[in-house]
């Protein structure tokens, strides 16, 4: 019976859908005085971006989202000592990570404002406007989540700032703060139709400014659009990526058929045989085949995102690469994308592994990571 | 209590199958939203056909990461996934006339862990008549199927890489199978897509000769059907998933190592057997 009514439900909303597109204007009338953000889609990329309709891309969204991103009073306090905001751990040199050589960050696993270490090593932020299956490692964020406020990239704002192992501070007193500098309450007005600031316009803003993140202009990305050539080295590198009897990558990280180099889907990739992680996505789903399963992460900028794997347990690349050949372990719950792990690995030759490496350094991107529209603004609202 | 991540995805098919009715019941609503406003009048009810894709083992609807299925060669298996493509779905007139389906540029995606794509929906234009058998094409043929054509996901990450062919899988069916008595099961990767030649047989993508297309076309028996104008007719196109394992060809998980992506005998064995892995059934009023 209940199934009956889901799909009565399902067939009234797109009955509803279809006749709301009848109306001349949907648009929110709190943005329609704001200049629309036109995102280019790289060559090759996907054309379908995850833009919620209530927060479109606007260039005084992004603005006021670049702003929030870099200010340290985001944290809802004035001390030098106790600022906080996104980029203190999301480090633009490091594709949005915090670095393996962080001095604040020992070994690159960030903690928050009261020393908490957070549950996970970092994921970069490059191009999440293509990810639609659930952002964090486990990927909680996202509609499946029963917590309607933490579904989406909007509701990350809030989320750190409450969290013990980031901000650990409380909205009320965030928002506030950023009420009372001079500068923002015209920029909210100007992005969102109110000078009022609110938590939620925050995030809005701040989703905006991390949907503009892309990364596409890596010397791999040059090489499919015919402007740059591989080496042998990269050539050969780029051929065990792309076959199953080489290193077989490609079904997981994407290729040149998903040039954003990760399906943005969940797998155990045979790290463990026992798993003690209440965060990995079995936390998220109570679903025994998701033990131990995590995001596979973007290729793109590897070289500035280690360490590696959600517990940064490989320092290089090298090691990572050695994982794959050969260091690989059997679990009830390993992807069957694994399908080497009967041999431990992929079993590559030395030679194999430097030419992967390689391969794998071309989509390095150090445009992203030196782009001036990504930096801190020169001054923050409210500074002198 | 924890939630499925699938968990708004996994409707179940009735629900699905309703949608998609009433769906196609509001595309007259949606035709007939013009710019002045003004309702249309006059457009007669579209003759549709919605076809169903029940994936099975023998008598067995599929249940996904379960392991309880065995083929000839005595493996159990699982299957976690299982994403094909489908195209050129033919309808056959006894005059020699055809009529082919061209919504998403007569191709469909099915994906078992997505209801929505178990059924495709093609409206408005089949002519009412009596049609004497349905023939597809598994997979792509070799003019469909190019890189970029897909660069969204799902379909997107079915490409097949450009080193051994290009295009897109075929058919991606990753499972994990042991023998009786085995305590492990070990993952297979049943993909099929476009073939490659090695000189000497030597499997090495440096020496690739050439390609092997390996798309094949499936005509349906038993599957004449009569369908009048205005009407809904719902297909069922059935696929046994042990029959790709147990035709002509047996099909043993341990003999290919895993994989077969670059086993041309393995991929040429397996479209032996998947010409005979399909049925068809009318829900209602099949001729």
């Amino acid at each position: 019976m209940r199934s009956w009514i889901t799909g009565y439900g399902i067939a009234l909303f797109l009955l509803l859908a279809t006749m709301a597109g009848c109306k001349k204007d949907s648009q929110d009338p709190a943005t329609t005085k704001a200049t629309p953000y036109l995102i280019r889609i790289p060559k090759y990329f996907p054309t379908e971006l995850n833009i919620p309709p209530d927060n479109p891309m606007t260039v005084e969204g992004v603005e006021l989202g670049r702003y929030l991103f870099y200010d340290g009073r985001l944290s809802g306090r004035n001390g030098p000592d106790s600022l906080m905001s996104c980029s203190t751990c999301h480090v633009q040199a490091h594709s949005f990570v915090c670095g393996i050589g962080n001095p604040r960050f020992p070994g690159g696993h960030p903690h928050g404002l009261t020393g908490i270490l957070t549950p996970h090593f970092m994921l970069p932020m490059i191009n999440l406007v293509w990810v639609n299956n659930g952002y964090l490692w486990n990927g909680s964020l996202s509609p499946a989540n029963p917590l309607k406020a933490k579904r989406r990239l909007e509701d990350m704002c809030w989320m750190a700032i409450v969290a013990p192992h980031e901000i650990a501070g409380d909205t009320s007193r965030s928002r506030a703060l950023i009420q009372g500098i001079e500068g923002y309450p015209g920029l909210f007005e100007k992005a969102f139709g109110s000078n009022t600031v609110t938590v939620k316009n925050m995030g809005r803003a701040i989703a905006q400014f991390v949907r503009t993140l892309i990364s596409s202009n890596s010397k791999f990305d040059r090489f499919l659009e015919g402007k740059d050539q591989l080496s042998e080295k990269e050539r050969k590198g780029y051929v065990l990526f792309m076959t199953e009897t080489g290193g077989d990558c490609f079904h997981c990280h994407g290729g040149e058929g998903n040039p954003l180099f990760t399906t943005n889907l969940f797998y155990n990739n045979g790290l463990d045989s026992v798993f003690a992680d209440p965060n990995d996505r079995y936390g998220f789903t109570g679903n025994h085949k998701d033990v131990g399963v995590y995001v596979a992460p973007t290729l793109r900028n590897v070289a500035f995102t280690a360490p590696y794997m959600h517990d940064g347990r490989f320092k290089s690349l090298e090691e990572v690469i050695d994982f794959y050949s050969s260091g690989v372990v059997w679990s009830p719950s390993i992807s069957t994308l694994m399908h080497h792990v009967s041999t431990r690995g992929v079993q590559l030759t030395p030679s194999q592994k430097s030419d992967l490496k390689d391969f794998i350094l071309t989509l390095t991107d150090s445009s992203f990571v030196t782009n001036t529209e990504f930096s801190r603004p020169p001054r923050l609202p409210g500074e002198k | 209590m924890k939630t499925s991540g699938n968990m708004r995805i996994q409707l179940s098919s009735l629900c699905v199958f309703i949608a998609v009715v009433c769906l196609t019941a509001g595309l007259p609503a949606l035709q007939s939203c013009t710019k002045s406003g003004i309702t249309e009048e006059g457009t007669s009810k579209p003759t549709t056909l919605i076809i169903r894709f029940e994936n099975m083992v023998d008598t067995l609807p599929l249940v996904l990461d379960t392991m309880k299925y065995k083929n000839l060669a005595d493996d159990y298996y699982k299957v976690t996934d299982l994403q094909y493509f489908v195209s050129n779905v033919t309808l056959h007139r006894d005059d020699g006339i055809v009529y082919r389906a061209l919504n998403n540029d007569g191709i469909h995606y099915v994906d078992a862990r997505i209801p929505s794509t178990l059924y495709w929906t093609i409206n408005a234009s089949v002519p009412p008549g009596t049609f004497d058998s349905i023939s597809f094409t598994f997979g792509l043929n070799a003019e469909m199927n190019y890189s970029y054509r897909f660069l969204n996901p799902p379909e997107r990450d079915m490409n097949w890489p450009e080193i051994l062919g290009g295009g897109y899988h075929y058919i991606k069916m990753n499972l994990s199978w042991r023998k009786s008595g085995m305590n492990r099961a070990y993952p297979f990767n049943f993909h099929l897509g476009i073939g490659q030649i090695y000189k000497g047989n030597i499997i090495n993508p440096d020496s690739i000769e050439g390609y092997v297309q390996n798309f094949f076309n499936v005509n349906l028996p038993a599957s004449a059907f009569s369908i009048s104008q205005g009407q809904v007719r719902l297909l069922v196109l059935t696929m046994n998933i042990n029959s790709w394992f147990n035709g002509e060809n047996e099909f043993d998980f341990a003999k290919y190592q895993n994989m077969m992506m670059q086993n041309q005998n393995a991929m040429h064995n397996a479209c032996l057997n998947g010409k005979n892995a399909f049925a068809v059934r009318f829900t209602s009023g099949g001729k």
